[in-house]
């Protein structure tokens, strides 16, 4: 028997009584005699080496034997289905998270040198978020169970949609004015986000002691929206965390970076600019750059209902940006748009990771080229 | 029949053109209607291949590069954009000499394309003193309706930006102005309303880059 397991049972004697998991053989005895005894939260541990669906992930997801599939099968388990923390996969999805979110961002920052702190967030959403996550698991071919217990499969996702869990993988820098930021609307700059909050930009509510708060959003914010998406990412998570603990950070990088950095985002669709020619203005002032012009590359039909310019925008010598556009402004509006593009969407390539560096035989760390910062903000 | 062996060099030629200089070919649409039987009309819409889809006189293969006209891609970074530390700056060595010698030739000069407007191109005046902003002040606080912000840029010579910016309209100015553009709005059909809630989406549009 494993050490957790062990540990598991001794555990539960005492403080959680309905949480006995102890093996069939051994409790059989009592299993006969005390007929009210409740049935466990989720399957027992050892059901996970006699389960078809559990080998099949383990073989579909490429992962190592090191991974035993008791572990495999903990991470199946949502804490909404059990609550202990020995049965369920809380802890392997911190694990998972924290990896995860630290491997995107080093790989964001350095393929992306000049993104702007919003659009970061949006990407690092985008790639490590909540609803890319829940599509990887999909993508898996992890099915749900209709309904957490002792008799079902643990090769299925276990979590229960009608018990309200509380939001279990977000921190961050909590803000004292948490509470102050939603109901007075204060303001919430985007350079704070870089210190306070969680990784997505997103503000973390104060945690209170208990759920029955009198403020009715308070406990919308607490309670995860979407229990189904939730328990899905956390699956990732957990498997990531599991994979980081019996393989090491290397597997873990290798993983992370074949089923979440793999998947393309198109980062050019996530900008939504306010003042594009003013931002263009500044940046080129802001680089020594001559001032930006807008020149007329072609144009037809001026005199018609539907007009075509093709306009570019000129520093100099050289051609920024260029777009067409059914009138000269909104030509000349899309060219900027597209000129700060491309200068925000930057990339020197395949340069090195910092986690590169963790190797044993790695070379050390050269400083790689990332922007002063944001234009307008 | 005429007209089509006027088209005929026309139409080849556009092609050997366009692709250079990106003037919009224009063939006339009336001509083509005009045709009086289909296999004319047909004889004539035939058009001969592209100069690059051709076998060369030296008979030998080639490669065809001939793109579809498309907007370049925002993940091509201009040169001007790369970064000193960047490997494709030094490998440009051609744009790397073009930027370094700063005034440029005559040739270079003369490549570039025109202004979209006038305004584009012309330079920042500075001539508003601290004593003429005071003025201007004071004149739009006596009298906001004969001193608006185009009489007084017309006045100081700036823009109408900038006497925005240094003055500000009180509250009742700003309180009539409303009204009057709520009367004229008033006064708008179905049809202009929906036009102008158009183009207010169409501007949304525009800045998130979907148009």
């Amino acid at each position: 028997m494993p050490e957790w397991m062990r540990g598991a049972r001794s555990n539960a004697n005492g403080s959680l009584i309905d949480q006995s998991h102890e093996s069939p053989e051994e409790s059989s005895t009592p299993h006969q005699t005390d007929s009210s005894q409740r049935s466990l939260p989720s399957p027992h541990p050892d059901r996970s080496l006699r389960s078809a669906k559990l080998a099949a992930l383990r073989a579909r997801l490429s992962l190592s034997s090191k991974i035993p599939l008791q572990v495999l099968a903990r991470a199946l388990v949502d804490p909404s289905a059990d609550a202990h923390p020995r049965f369920n996969n809380a802890n392997l999805a911190f694990v998972g998270a924290s990896l995860l979110q630290y491997h995107t961002s080093e790989w964001l920052v350095t393929r992306y040198p000049r993104l702007p702190m919003g659009i970061l967030f949006a990407a690092m959403k985008g790639y490590a978020g909540e609803p890319a996550l829940d599509r990887i698991a999909r993508a898996w071919g992890v099915e749900a169970a209709a309904a957490p217990g002792e008799e079902v499969d643990p090769g299925y996702l276990q979590f229960s949609p009608d018990k309200p869990t509380v939001m279990m993988h977000k921190w961050g820098y909590a803000r004292a004015e948490a509470k102050e930021l939603t109901k007075y609307k204060w303001r919430r700059g985007m350079s704070s986000r870089v210190v306070f909050d969680d990784p997505f930009g997103k503000t973390i509510p104060e945690q209170t002691e208990e759920l029955e708060v009198s403020d009715a959003r308070n406990i919308r914010e607490m309670i995860v929206p979407d229990t189904e998406k939730n328990a899905h990412a956390n699956l990732v998570r957990a498997v990531i965390g599991a994979i980081y603990l019996h393989c090491g950070s290397e597997t873990a990088k290798t993983f992370i970076k074949s089923y979440v950095l793999s998947r393309e985002l198109d980062l050019s669709n996530l900008f939504n600019f306010k003042l594009p020619q003013r931002e263009l203005t500044r940046l080129c002032a802001r680089e020594n750059f001559e001032p930006p012009v807008a020149r007329l590359l072609s144009e037809t039909g001026r005199l018609s209902r539907t007009p075509v310019f093709v306009v570019g925008i000129y520093s100099g010598h050289d051609m920024l940006g260029e777009a067409a556009g059914a009138s000269l402004d909104a030509a000349k509006i899309s060219a900027c748009i597209n000129a700060l593009k491309a200068w925000y969407l930057y990339s020197p390539g395949d340069v090195g990771l910092p986690s590169d560096t963790l190797a044993e035989d790695a070379t050390p760390w050269r400083p790689v080229y990332v922007d002063i910062g944001e234009i307008i903000s | 029949m005429e007209t089509r062996q006027a088209l005929r060099p026309l139409s080849s030629l556009a092609h050997a053109t366009s692709s250079v200089t990106r003037t919009p070919v224009f063939r006339s649409v009336a001509s083509r209607r005009h045709q009086s039987t289909t296999s004319r009309t047909k004889k004539m819409l035939k058009i001969p291949p592209h100069p690059d889809f051709l076998i060369p006189r030296s008979g030998q293969n080639h490669i065809i590069y001939n793109p579809p006209p498309s907007a370049p891609s925002v993940f091509h970074t201009p040169f001007k954009f790369l970064p000193k530390s960047d490997p494709r700056r030094q490998a440009n060595l051609i744009q790397l000499l073009r930027s370094s010698s700063g005034s440029h030739t005559s040739r270079g000069s003369t490549a570039l394309p025109p202004p979209s407007r006038t305004v584009e191109t012309r330079q920042k005046k500075y001539n508003v003193t601290r004593e003429q902003v005071e003025e201007m002040r004071q004149l739009r606080a006596s009298n906001p309706v004969t001193w608006s912000v185009i009489k007084l840029a017309e006045k100081f010579d700036c823009s109408p930006l900038f006497v925005m910016i240094c003055c500000k309209a009180s509250p009742e100015h700003k309180d009539n102005e409303r009204q009057r553009l709520e009367a004229i709005k008033a006064r708008w059909g179905t049809i202009r309303t929906k036009a102008r809630d158009e183009r207010k989406k169409r501007k949304v549009l525009l800045f998130r880059g979907a148009l």
